[in-house]
């Protein structure tokens, strides 16, 4: 049971280890994300536009999502850096940061359709500009 | 009336096969390989009907249920050990239930989530005290129903149907094998859960099953699990169809109600929730109960919701005392559905331990006598048997090297 105790602690410690230096692995994994974080976003705002999602599902999605891209936006501003990326890293915190403001404008507005719609078009840009980043 | 209860039972069966580790491997398959994995839902789902229908069939012969079966076969070591790691593997699963619940309540009425924990902790004890146990079976197998929305999502996606009936013949096309094959792992992890056996065959001792019900407990596993899969099928083509093109990740419980609201619109994405809601609130019951079936069933304390909760002690203050830790867990914050691919991926290690005990007994003719299994379901159970131990031995190192399946 120990040993079974044991091995559950370094699977969840070996597993979780998502932290440490951004290299170029990590920089196309996290730019994937924000990629992903903006376009389930403008998906989310193009419903809203067209009155096809309901209050507390776009108040709430949205704001899950925001919360993840701030989450990105902050690992990344903080993890140490391998040299040659920096400035691509730097580009893709602030680029999270705007995706999650973006979505927090949704949170605040859910039932709004001009700012949804209005929001449609700088998340896909987000998207294609993070898809860059990634390659 | 014989019929229409069948037809009840089938109906509740179809609803209850979704939880929500069948929700997020499901609709993460989809979004990461596209229709590649769909081999793997009916590998699961073929096997999970052969051990329930053991497993019921047991109950319904001999009066008992797995745990005893764990218990005498395996001996107090070896089944104190998978007491122990069913009973963490229940605890996670639990765990991510009721987080589950608590995502979609909030989902649909904005309140703040930390309520909501408390409140679907609230009422799952509500409904587990005062609800008979072919009700609380009932409600949650029709209320999942309304997971069809993804069927019907999953044809208005337009998807490509040459390329999904290629996904049901085994094939590897990718350039991340050891992604797929976490994935594989996952679905068969998803789809043959113990606490489903752990529950079907103390359900079937609940409901006094005999020899006369070995019909019902055939069309329930055959019938209610087979078209229960075809629930996986169309969420794994939502993610498809939908995800994979657009390169979203669906991390949320939220993301795969937009698979339902962006073909469906309003309608979709409400059906979507509630079934999701009935769905993890459904298998959040299922788990409370299988945790305290085990304990009950391994140190022989009386045991069994139709006994009512004076009648079996320890058995309801078991239930009490894990849906506290649940709430407990999701309360520190703990993200349901990452909690999930862990529950999956470990139950997938507990699989053998579970599976072996069922198949020794449901071939032991001094209890089963004639009921014993037949050459096919020997057959299976041991192909079935070998395919569990490879995944049960791959999971955890699979696990690690992708990551948690992030690369």
């Amino acid at each position: 049971v120990k040993r079974g105790a044991a091995l559950g602690l370094l699977v969840f410690a070996l597993a979780g280890c998502n932290g440490g230096t951004v290299d170029k692995h990590a920089l196309k994994r996290d730019s994937e994300k924000v990629a992903s974080l903006a376009t389930e976003g403008e998906l989310l705002a193009n419903d809203v536009s067209k009155g096809s999602s309901t209050k507390y599902f776009a108040r709430v999605h949205a704001k899950e999502l925001s919360r993840a891209a701030s989450d990105l936006e902050d690992a990344l501003a903080e993890r140490p850096t391998v040299r040659g990326i920096e400035s691509d890293v730097r580009k893709l915190s602030k680029l999270a940061g705007k995706v999650s403001d973006e979505l927090e404008q949704l949170h605040l507005h859910p039932t709004d359709r001009s700012v949804a719609e209005s929001l449609k078009q700088p998340l896909m840009d987000d998207a294609d500009a993070a898809d860059e980043l990634s390659k | 009336v014989k019929i229409f209860q069948v037809a009840l039972g089938i109906l509740a069966a179809i609803g209850g096969f979704v939880d929500i580790g069948d929700l997020v491997f499901n609709v993460s398959a989809g979004a990461t390989f596209g229709y590649q994995l769909l081999w793997v839902v009916v590998i699961g789902v073929v096997g999970i009907t052969v051990y329930s229908e053991m497993c019921g069939r047991v109950a319904a012969i001999s009066g008992k249920a797995v745990f005893d079966a764990v218990r005498e076969r395996l001996g107090f070591k070896v089944g104190l050990t998978t007491l122990i790691a069913a009973q963490v593997v229940n605890l996670m699963t639990l765990t991510a239930e009721v987080g589950g619940v608590a995502i979609c309540l909030q989902l649909l009425s904005g309140l703040p989530y930390r309520w909501l924990i408390v409140l679907a902790g609230i009422a799952i004890a509500v409904v587990v005290w005062v609800t008979s146990f072919d009700w609380i079976e009932r409600i949650f197998g029709y209320g999942g129903l309304c997971l069809l929305v993804f069927a019907v999502a999953a044809v208005k996606l337009h998807p490509v149907w040459g390329a999904v009936g290629h996904g049901f013949v085994p094939h590897i096309q990718t350039e991340s094998p050891l992604l797929y094959a976490y994935f594989a792992v996952g679905l068969l992890g998803a789809a043959m859960t113990p606490y489903e056996v752990y529950f079907y065959s103390s359900g079937a001792v609940e409901e006094q099953w005999g020899p006369k019900d070995l019909g019902l407990n055939k069309a329930n596993a055959m019938i209610g699990y087979g078209l229960g899969g075809f629930l996986s099928f169309a969420l794994m083509i939502v993610g498809g169809s939908l995800f994979l093109d657009k390169g979203i990740e669906p991390e949320f419980l939220g993301s795969i109600a937009v698979g339902a609201e962006v073909p469906l619109g309003q309608i979709g994405l409400l059906l979507a929730i509630v079934g999701i809601l009935f769905a993890v609130g459904g298998a959040a019951i299922d788990t409370l109960f299988s945790g305290a079936y085990n304990l009950a069933q391994f140190f022989g304390w009386e045991w069994g919701r139709y006994r009512a909760q004076t009648g079996a002690p320890r058995f309801t203050l078991t239930w009490i005392v894990l849906l506290v830790l649940a709430v407990g867990a999701v309360m520190t914050g703990v993200d349901p559905v990452q909690l999930t691919e862990y529950a999956v991926i470990f139950s997938a290690v507990a699989l053998p331990l579970t599976y072996i005990p069922i198949l020794l007994v449901a071939n032991d003719r001094s209890y089963m006598r004639e009921y014993a299994n037949g050459r096919l379901a020997n057959t299976l159970g041991l192909i079935y048997l070998a395919v569990i131990v490879v995944i049960s031995l791959t999971a955890v190192p699979l696990l690690i090297l992708t990551n948690v399946g992030q690369n």
